[in-house]
């Protein structure tokens, strides 16, 4: 049996509208996520914009020049880092008081005599 | 012996055709891959499920509501989430919950792969109407190379419902069969100094940054191609579910409960809809090739494209062509392609984080193509 006899390629079947369709749908797909891209590409410097005003205002032009720029995955994990270090490296308040506590050990099973006594096993 | 006659002629050995042993033996295939080789596992095994509770033969046309395209049936009641396209917005709710954009933010240039990514969808449309297919199937079967199954299934439930099973199983099959299809086309159309490129770490992303996403995302997409918003607007408000950080229990609710019940019912029934009698045709057949060809031409239509945008890069902006791949949706699979051939190449380079860039642009892409579709055709 086979299924594909019936196959029957016909090139009129594709008019202008068709090939229109095709044209302008993958254009407008890439016309949707264009869009997207250049909003998203603008965005960090558009949420910057407060800061960098706030820091020429100040008299900083070149730090209100750096503002909103990206801060590469490794500074950040640099920076990640350092305080991680720096956190595990601090000690809660001491009293800076040596002691030292007598264990209170009132007896164990392997020397207390009294315990063998009492605690037999019974068969 | 009447009564025994009677029974046995409703039994399914009495009715058992080659189409339902056929069936039968796919649906197997289907839970065997799943299970052996885990592709797919959460849609492979109820698809193949379906496919053998579909293909169980009874005595059609008995009144007994049984089928799935029996009015009255279970399976038709479930099946109706299919056919009035709810349960794919259902489901990209769930994934927009469970999507971080952060890759795609960080590096905005990596979205128009996942549009190049596309180009199987509008060719294969092409090549649908050139088999003699109708302007609305050719359509639905082209969308087949967008690799999203909810996509293929809500534009075929719109534009042709006759052809939903077949176009639902090709579209999940090649998205289990991603680690198959890609690598060798990827192989093709890439030198090994491109698949060597390593790419500059993605920048971090802010909490600003991740909550317009999904605000401006919709509203771009959305007011260029409103046929796209069902799905767009599912996964667009799913993820701001998630990043807004103040609705915590929806997006948990959306990303684990709600989707995987939805995935459920969605694949038992699109399994369940693979019924011999209408399913088992030479223009299923020619369904499943034209998907492959679809799927191979968005392959390649992203890596080529990548290799075009490195023209105009610096340098030290360069894309590593592989991650193109990735701009056919098939989320994860094809980023994990990506990056499964770029450590071939070279095992110090992990291209996942770059890869899953296009590969969420192309769940846009792919949701706007269909959405364009709609709007020509309906």
């Amino acid at each position: 049996m086979n299924l594909f006899l019936w196959i029957n390629l016909d090139p009129g079947a594709i008019s202008t509208d068709h090939l229109m369709l095709a044209v302008i749908g993958y254009s407008v797909v890439f016309l949707a996520l264009l869009l997207l891209y250049l909003f998203f590409r603008q965005l960090p410097k558009l949420l910057a914009f407060n800061l960098r005003r706030k820091l020429r205002k100040e008299g900083e032009p070149e730090k209100a020049a750096m503002a909103g720029s990206a801060i590469p995955g490794e500074v950040n994990a640099a920076i990640a880092t350092a305080i991680y270090l720096y956190l595990s490296e601090l000690h809660d308040h001491e009293t800076a008081v040596l002691t030292i506590t007598k264990a209170a050990k009132t007896y164990s099973p392997w020397n207390s005599k009294i315990y063998n006594v009492t605690h037999f096993r019974r068969f | 012996m009447e009564g025994i006659l009677r029974f046995l002629s409703y039994s399914g050995f009495a009715n058992v055709t080659a189409g339902h042993v056929i069936m039968i033996l796919v649906g197997l295939v289907f839970i065997y891959l799943a299970i052996r080789y885990e592709y797919e596992p959460l849609l492979l095994v109820p698809i193949g499920f379906g496919i053998l509770i579909g293909n169980t033969p009874f005595l059609e046309h008995a009144g007994l509501q049984l089928g799935i395209y029996e009015d009255g049936s279970v399976l038709n009641y479930l099946y109706q989430g299919v056919l009035k396209g709810i349960y794919p917005p259902l489901i990209f709710l769930g994934i927009g919950a469970m999507t971080d954009f952060s890759t795609l933010i960080s590096n905005p240039k990596l979205i128009l792969l996942g549009a190049a990514a596309q180009l199987g969808i509008f060719t294969t449309y092409l090549g649908a109407l050139l088999l003699g297919f109708s302007n609305p199937e050719s359509a639905s079967i082209g969308i087949i190379g967008g690799a999203d199954g909810p996509t293929a299934i809500f534009l075929s439930s719109r534009l042709a419902p006759h052809l939903i099973g077949s176009i639902a199983i090709a579209a999940y099959s090649y998205m289990a069969l991603v680690p198959i299809i890609q690598p060798p086309i990827m192989r093709l159309l890439t030198t090994e100094d491109e698949r060597k490129i390593k790419m500059k770490p993605p920048r971090s992303v802010t909490k600003q940054e991740k909550v317009l996403f999904p605000i401006f995302g919709l509203l771009l997409t959305g007011f260029l191609a409103p046929g796209s918003l069902p799905l767009l607007g599912m996964l667009f408000f799913g993820n701001l579910l998630k990043e807004s950080l103040v609705t915590k229990r929806l997006a948990d609710t959306a990303k684990n409960a709600m989707i995987d019940i939805v995935t459920i019912i969605l694949g038992l029934t699109v399994g369940a809809s693979t019924q011999a009698t209408t399913f088992l045709t030479g223009q299923s057949m020619l369904i499943f090739v034209l998907g492959a060809l679809s799927f191979m031409a968005s392959t390649a239509g992203g890596v080529l494209f990548a290799k075009v945008m490195n023209v105009f890069l610096s340098e030290e902006n360069r894309i590593n062509p592989l991650i193109g791949a990735a701009g056919v949706s098939a989320v994860p699979d094809s980023a994990r392609v990506a990056q499964m051939e770029g450590l071939k190449a070279d095992p110090s380079n992990h291209l996942l984080m770059h890869a899953m860039a296009p590969n969420v642009a192309g769940v846009i892409g792919s949701a706007v193509a269909a959405g364009i579709m709609m709007s020509f055709l309906m």
